[in-house]
């Protein structure tokens, strides 16, 4: 293959060489899990880093771990793949399952990660919706700092996080609480095939509770407050309708994006209640 | 050619038989024309316009130029050569003008790509924005802009196209047919509507490459992924004046054309890179955005159809206007024109008809051939309009085709009588119609609508098509037999996924008597070393190289019969043969072996006789002629296959959203040769026909900027959204001109399969389109919103 940049290389082993890595200074620094999203952009000019750091070596990056009281863990370099086939979350959390069962192709779900499809950021990832909805976190780091971040506020706006530049995501956080409940998952798509989201639902029930996420339909995801189950679908409709302000463009007129996000809307309500 | 011998006699032909080249497909030992290695390669990349119409006021060269392993570097200004299949209107690198976003306007050649693509961002381009030509329709008013305001200067081919100078309109065909006039008179019933069809890109799987040297003294080697080298080799000859002895053309396996990769492609610019850098192989290898834009497309049509039809569910009358949006060069698009025009009907017979066909230069990317060559898009419309028509009469859809349709005496556009052995279409409509269950669901299928809450419905639709090409189209092959008995021939036809090259191996095969893996076709394209094909297009590759091939037998067989006949001392008419040897038939045990005679028979003594085998076999197209350019009258069609798809789909009438559930498939192919080959054709050009129906078509905003450029947002058809049930069905009526009667199904398989959906979405739901693709999210438009709502939907791909 032809190279489009010139770029240094590093996979360290651990995370302390990660850490240290990201504290040194360079032009621009890419870090590289499935790259699914960071090849496509190098070639098509959108970035040229000087530095490549791939974080596949890392062992604890490969972690997926659930336990009944801390809930599921989702390390920064398991693959949809990998998440698809877990039975622990097929059982617990089939929300994700089906969420990463409908990103891309199947090829490229062997390579895109789930905290990379996160840290894309993209206001159609697959994957952000449906955590949304699981009231995700996520573990960031850097050399001298740590913190949790709610998925909700990491997202900033399209293709942007809170990610400072020498910190990564180093996994994800389910609540235990988040597990074993009905959830269903809804996107639009142009063909059956490999596809982004035209506009997307996901919705769990916990407890008394609806948690709605859309995809598609806002410059992020969009994740709507809780409603009580007894809830008038009406009431779901104007929510959304105030929170989501989807667009004209080539894959999908807005009134179409707004009309399916209610009828997904209606169907997974109708599922869960 | 031997049409009427029967199955139990036929050895090979007719039989299920692997492809020739799947082997080396499969195992990743093909070699394409990307996988060459050439000493001393430079890469070539192409600044392209951001607009798609402007002056060129200046392009600074001289930063690229400075720049350490940059070889060349090309703009249009040194590049006096001007290109055109049938109307040369296109320049090498566009000159004072662009016409189309993605249009090159400059070229360099560098030692890495990356190189090439660094001197590229150095190439600095003034321009002066225009207003593009965007709407064909409006391209034809008086006062549209021109995008080719030098069209009277342009040379064309004259017997067959018809430019209108200080228009848009590169070419308009007429066709006359009857009184339309008194037909209309008669008419009970006037149906008149418009139909469309956007831009749509061919994405073969392997994009343009080629290699081109220009050496010492006029002599230029390419080596290129194309569908018709000796096209590629006559268009440069004639661009840049040389010799065809001197111009040496090569195509190694091809990833695949579909119509785009049958005339002139990146070859020419290649060409020139080569001589400016002296003389060394210059690679340009379009990426896939590139194949978008740079390279052309599939015409836009807006197809108007005008139709009087009597009570009894008669057409008397059809006047059919097509304004086909060739974008900003006329290639292929002037054929296309043409080629539809005379097919305009679909497979009915129109007593009284009137065609005018418009080739309309606008600014966006060119239009070119495309599988089906213009009977896709326009049998949307036709198909459409069938049922349209139908409802309106109180007719069953399939009993007004059956009514209307071509039959042994009727007349089609043209004035050329329908056959006996022409094809069968009525026995295409009522094979797939019986494999749906035409006219009632199933118990299966109503149990599914109760389910799932969604509406089922069937529809059937016709086809024809014929090759469009010249009437003196020829081609010829060359076998040779090796010392061992073996055969290898040389055609240049192009196998790029058809499967012609087994065909013809199991037609060898069965003339020669010789199992076909004593055969072997190079399937590399040579245009110094393999006889002379017009080029690989129109399905008329089997047919006219089948006949070719029957003959080369007949004449390899001749030479070794006279010479054997001089070894066994006998009459060559008393003489048979089997797989290995010549034989006196009544003694058979009197024998001379092919080996033997392969390359010259020696007698024990020493003495030579006869010399090596060869065979050669030429066709020309029988009894075609031009069209009269007034009436349109006269014999274009080599041959005509007929076909029909029957369609089974569900709709949600809430949502819009629709799967389709079958597609049934009967095609008159006179005579199967493989039927792999036929099922592969079949399943294929279907499923290439839903990514046209369903999601396929160029998008672009208010200033011709075209909007999706790639696979993000011009999705095509994935294994996921084939039918649930697919089924092809082949009709024999043989062709009595065809190798074995048979005749070609290449593109049919494409063409009215999008009206069969239209209709049956029709049919379900009630929403009435017009317009390809059709996305769920038009059905919601059309079922939910009112007209001008509609419109706004259109803003996606137009």
């Amino acid at each position: 293959m032809n190279m489009h940049t010139d770029f240094s290389y590093f996979a360290p082993g651990t995370v302390p060489e990660l850490h240290q890595l990201l504290q040194q200074q360079s032009k621009s620094t890419e870090l590289l899990a499935g790259g699914t999203d960071l090849l496509v952009d190098i070639r098509a000019g959108r970035k040229s880093p000087d530095r490549i750091i791939d974080i596949k070596q890392i062992e604890a990056f490969k972690t997926v771990d659930y336990s009944p009281d801390k809930g599921l863990i989702i390390g920064a370099s398991v693959s949809c793949s990998e998440l698809i086939e877990n039975t622990t979350i097929q059982k617990h959390y089939p929300l994700l399952v089906e969420a990463a069962a409908d990103l891309a192709s199947a090829q490229l779900r062997n390579r895109a990660t789930i905290v990379g499809n996160l840290c894309n950021a993209s206001p159609c990832g697959d994957m952000s919706r449906a955590l949304l909805c699981l009231d995700a976190s996520l573990e960031i780091s850097s050399a001298d700092s740590r913190r949790s971040v709610p998925l909700n506020d990491f997202i900033t706006g399209v293709k942007t996080t809170v990610l400072t530049e020498n910190e990564l995501v180093e996994q994800i956080r389910v609540p235990a609480a988040m597990a074993d409940l009905p959830a269903g998952n809804r996107k639009l798509k142009r063909i059956k095939g490999h596809d982004l989201s035209l506009a997307s639902v996901s919705m769990v029930r916990s407890n008394d509770k609806l948690r709605i996420a859309i995809g598609s339909c806002s410059i992020t995801p969009v994740l709507l407050p809780e409603f009580p189950v007894t809830v008038d679908l009406e009431e779901i409709y104007a929510q959304t309708d105030k929170l989501i302000s989807p667009i004209d463009d080539v894959r999908c007129t807005a009134d179409y994006r707004k009309f399916m996000v209610n009828n997904y809307i209606k169907q997974l309500y109708h599922q869960l209640t | 050619m031997r049409e009427n011998i029967p199955d139990d006699q036929l050895r090979y032909v007719g039989k299920e038989t692997d492809r020739v080249d799947s082997i080396e497909k499969l195992t990743g030992k093909a070699r394409y024309t990307g996988d060459l290695r050439f000493p001393g390669l430079l890469h070539a990349a192409v600044k392209r316009s951001p607009h798609a119409r402007a002056r060129i006021l200046n392009i600074d060269i001289s930063a690229a130029e400075k720049m350490a392993g940059v070889h060349a570097v090309l703009t249009g200004k040194e590049l006096n050569y001007k290109l055109g299949l049938y109307l040369v209107d296109k320049d090498v690198l566009a000159r004072d003008m662009v016409r189309h976003h993605g249009e090159a306007v400059a070229a360099v050649a560098a030692e890495t790509p990356k190189l090439a693509r660094q001197a590229l961002d150095k190439i600095k381009v003034e321009y002066q924005v225009e207003t593009p030509v965007l709407d064909a329709l409006e391209a034809m008013q008086d006062n549209s802009r021109l995008v080719h305001p030098g069209l009277d200067e342009y040379d064309y081919f004259k017997p067959a196209f018809t430019p209108q100078p200080g228009t848009n309109i590169a070419n308009q065909t007429k066709i006359r047919k009857g009184d339309i006039d008194r037909g209309f008179s008669e008419a009970d019933h006037i149906f008149e509507r418009e139909y469309t069809n956007p831009n749509v890109q061919h994405v073969p799987m392997e994009t343009h490459v080629a290699v081109a040297s220009w050496k010492e003294a006029g002599k230029l080697d390419v080596s290129t992924s194309c569908q018709s080298p000796f096209t590629v080799r006559n268009l440069l000859c004639v661009a840049f004046n040389l010799s065809h002895k001197d111009v040496h053309v090569e195509v190694p396996y091809v990833g695949g054309g579909f119509g785009g990769k049958a005339g002139i492609g990146v070859e020419p610019l290649a060409a020139c890179l080569s001589k400016k850098a002296n003389g060394q192989p210059v690679k340009l290898e379009a990426s896939r955005e590139e194949e978008f834009s740079l390279l052309p497309c599939r015409c836009g049509l807006t197809y108007q159809i005008k139709t009087g039809v009597s009570n009894d569910g008669k057409i008397i009358a059809q006047k059919m206007t097509m304004i086909w949006d060739s974008g900003a060069y006329a290639d292929y698009a002037v054929n296309v024109t043409r080629a539809s025009s005379y097919s305009a009907s679909g497979p009915y017979e129109i007593p009284n008809a009137h065609v005018d066909g418009y080739t309309v230069y606008t600014n966006k990317p060119y239009g070119t051939a495309y599988r089906g060559f213009g009977h896709v898009e326009f049998s949307w419309g036709m198909e459409r309009h069938m049922d349209y028509m139908a409802e309106r009469l109180g007719i069953d859809p399939l009993e007004f085709r059956l009514r209307n349709a071509l039959k042994p005496g009727s007349l089609t556009l043209t004035g050329e009588k329908i056959l006996p052995s022409t094809g069968n279409v009525t026995a295409c409509m009522e094979a797939a119609a019986e494999a749906i269950n035409y006219g009632e669901l199933t118990e299966e299928e109503r149990a599914r609508e109760k389910r799932t809450g969604r509406k089922i419905a069937k529809s059937v639709s016709a086809l024809h098509k014929a090759p469009a090409m010249p009437s003196f189209t020829a081609t010829a092959a060359e076998l040779r037999m090796n010392e061992d008995g073996s055969i290898n021939a040389d055609l240049s036809l192009t196998e790029y996924g058809q499967g012609t090259y087994t065909a013809l191996t199991q037609i060898i095969a069965e003339e020669l008597k010789f199992p076909p893996e004593k055969i072997h076709l190079s399937i590399k394209g040579d245009t110094e070393k393999a006889p002379y094909d017009w080029q690989t297009v129109a399905s008329k590759g089997l047919l006219m190289s089948g006949n070719a091939c029957i003959k080369a037998v007949q004449d390899l067989l001749d030479r070794a019969y006279n010479d054997a006949a001089q070894v066994l001392r006998a009459d060559p008419c008393d003489l048979d043969h089997d797989a290995d040897k010549i034989f006196i038939k009544h003694h058979p045990d009197e024998n001379v072996s092919f080996s033997d005679l392969a390359v010259g028979y020696a007698l024990p003594n020493g003495q030579g006789i006869g010399g090596p085998l060869i065979g050669l076999g030429r066709y020309m197209a029988q009894g075609l002629t031009n069209l009269d350019k007034e009436t349109g009258q006269g014999l274009p069609a080599l041959d005509w296959t007929y076909g029909s798809h029957g369609v089974v789909l569900e709709v949600d009438l809430e949502t819009g959203e629709f799967d389709i559930i079958q597609v049934a498939s009967a095609f008159d192919v006179g005579k199967t040769i493989n039927p792999q080959a036929v099922r592969g054709q079949v399943i294929g050009g279907m499923i290439q026909g839903l990514g046209t129906a369903l999601c396929e078509g160029y998008a672009y905003d208010s200033e011709g900027h075209l909007l999706n450029p790639s696979f993000t947002d011009n999705k095509i058809p994935t294994a996921k959204d084939i039918p649930e049930k697919i089924e092809g069905i082949v009709v024999e009526t043989p062709q009595i001109d065809g190798p074995y009667g048979a005749r070609g199904v290449g593109e049919h398989s494409m063409i009215a399969l999008c009206g069969a959906i239209g209709n049956a979405i029709y049919w379900a739901s009630g929403a009435d389109l017009t317009h390809m693709p059709i996305r769920h999210e038009d059905v919601w438009w059309a079922l939910h919103n009112t007209d001008k709502d509609r419109q706004r939907a259109r803003y996606s791909i137009c």
